[in-house]
């Protein structure tokens, strides 16, 4: 229905609709078809204001059941690569992935998007950039949509905004999207949060002192082959807070210095965070720790000694 | 004496209960061993191939991450070239009946001839066993076997994660690199990355 009074409206006014497209509301491009969806490259503002930064978005309407990939898509699956065709003068930073979820089964599990989302994209116009001129804006989209099965598809997309010296106006039309974009991203974890990371052997231990009692958390590794995605991660509650449990990827094969990602916690959204692991109390060979808080206290308790004191990679 | 005849009961106990919980090979671990119907109706047992090099493929005929290595012609050459130095090579179907790259024995002779494909055998896995036995999570899931029965090798088939088929050219083959290394008597320098491409369609 939306799609034939698009057609029709097009037809009657195409070229007031040109126009309009170019200089009325400039932050404005058309749908893209890909595979059981839709992708369009929108902007906040109405324009670029030369010096200033501003925000693009892909806007992913995907059809019931499918689903797109996060930066770290999981078990399977790829994220949506883009290359970014600029004018001199303009350039994008790194994009910003909202706190994705679990889809898969139970032995594969596989982290991204159903239904709508957009990915932000921070855009940057340098000063020296001439106003009064127009910037063309090109992305070439890879993405991979999945159901039961995925199919690859491409895009071509592109957007047309003016460059001019005055502070930028938003664009009505697409700052609902922005707005419900920038509520999906994960937040900075608070400041007031202590949140560590043991080496466990086969597992991360991840505590996280959050100053109250959660029901339930999930964390989303934002680097691959660090956790095992499809392991269930177990989670307990610490004074102050909780403990995650989260199984090592059989891929990790050598120590990681730091663990990323994004926690979500019941009911909440997601928050970033990016924290050094820490070896284990258990790896020098203690265990049975009387320190309760201690993420070495659960590989001892859960594990026989001469198991955890066994090197954590023969290979 | 009794209390370390009981503690090392526990051990043993808590030792066997780990593998049963977890159950998949990984690598350093023995390969596990399977008995399977090959598409060509022969019986195929993992450990008649002891002694010999063995090449395991997660294949899915609907999948174009699958898709790329068959039209650019990658896999048939890998299988040709490594079955000419006596590597044992299995293509293994792990797809459930209804869903995406499920095929009858004779769909899939008939797929092998088309794409002139030459594994030493295709072998049917409906129900998932061999899929699970070793955690293949994608097609096209790759495994190397050793002489000895290790998996030297479990992962992706080459460092570029893509469905495009121009990046065949230039990618570095973690499968071909892995037994050059292991055959030259050298340890695998990468022997376990993240297996991309689709996922592999059990039962579940």
């Amino acid at each position: 229905m939306r799609r034939r009074y698009a057609r029709l409206s097009f037809s009657r006014v195409a070229v007031f609709a040109a126009a309009l497209l170019l200089y009325t509301a400039g932050a404005r491009a058309e749908g893209t078809p890909i595979p059981h969806g839709t992708l369009e490259l929108v902007a906040e503002n109405q324009w670029i204001e030369a010096g200033r930064a501003t925000h693009l978005g892909l806007r992913f309407q995907l059809e019931k059941g499918w689903h797109i990939y996060w930066v770290n898509p999981g078990d399977s699956g790829e994220p949506p690569r883009v290359k970014w065709q600029l004018p001199a003068g303009v350039s994008v930073g790194e994009m910003e992935w909202p706190t994705p979820r679990r889809l898969g089964t139970s032995s594969i599990v596989d982290f991204g998007y159903e239904d709508d989302v957009m990915l932000i994209v921070p855009m940057h116009a340098e000063t020296a950039l001439a106003t009064q001129g127009l910037a063309q804006i090109g992305a070439a989209v890879k993405v991979l949509v999945c159901r039961e099965m995925c199919i690859p598809g491409t895009a071509q997309l592109s957007l047309t905004l003016p460059v001019k010296s005055q502070p930028p106006v938003p664009d009505a039309r697409t700052a609902d999207w922005f707005a419900a974009a920038r509520k999906a991203l994960p937040r900075p974890a608070p400041a007031s949060w202590r949140v560590s990371v043991a080496d466990a052997g086969d597992s991360f231990v991840l505590t996280a002192k959050i100053g109250q009692h959660i029901a339930q958390a999930n964390f989303f590794p934002r680097e691959e082959s660090q956790v095992k995605d499809a392991a269930a991660q177990q989670f307990a509650k610490v004074p102050g807070g909780f403990r995650l449990t989260l199984r090592k990827s059989d891929q990790l094969l050598k120590p990681v210095a730091r663990l990323k990602g994004v926690l979500v916690l019941a009911g909440d959204r997601g928050y970033a965070i990016d924290v050094p692991v820490t070896a284990s109390k258990a790896d020098a060979g203690e265990y049975g720790s009387s320190d309760g808080d201690r993420p070495a206290f659960v590989a001892a308790v859960f594990r026989p000694p001469s198991v955890v004191a066994a090197p954590q990679m023969a290979h | 004496m009794r209390r370390s005849t009981l503690y090392r009961m526990i051990v043993v106990l808590m030792l066997c209960a780990v593998p049963l919980l977890i159950a998949a090979a990984k690598v350093g671990d023995d390969a596990p061993e399977f008995t399977a119907t090959a598409s060509n109706g022969k019986t195929v047992r993992l450990a008649d191939y002891r002694g010999k090099y063995v090449v395991l493929e997660w294949h899915n005929n609907g999948c174009p991450y699958v898709g790329k290595h068959y039209n650019s012609g990658n896999m048939q050459r890998l299988q040709k070239h490594w079955t000419s130095q006596g590597v044992v090579w299995l293509t293994i179907l792990s797809s459930a009946p209804g869903k995406q790259g499920y095929v009858t024995a004779s769909e899939e002779n008939d797929y092998l001839t088309k794409e002139q494909a030459v594994p030493t055998a295709a072998l049917l896995d409906p129900t998932g066993e061999i899929g699970h036995l070793y955690d293949a999570k994608t097609s096209p899931q790759m495994v190397v076997i050793n002489p000895q029965g290790v998996v030297i090798y479990s992962g992706a088939i080459d460092d570029k994660p893509t469905t495009d088929l121009q990046d065949v050219q230039g990618a570095t083959n973690y499968v071909s690199l892995a037994l050059e290394q292991a055959m030259a008597g050298k340890p695998v320098q990468t022997p376990a990355t993240r297996p991309y491409g689709c996922s592999v369609k059990y039962r579940d």
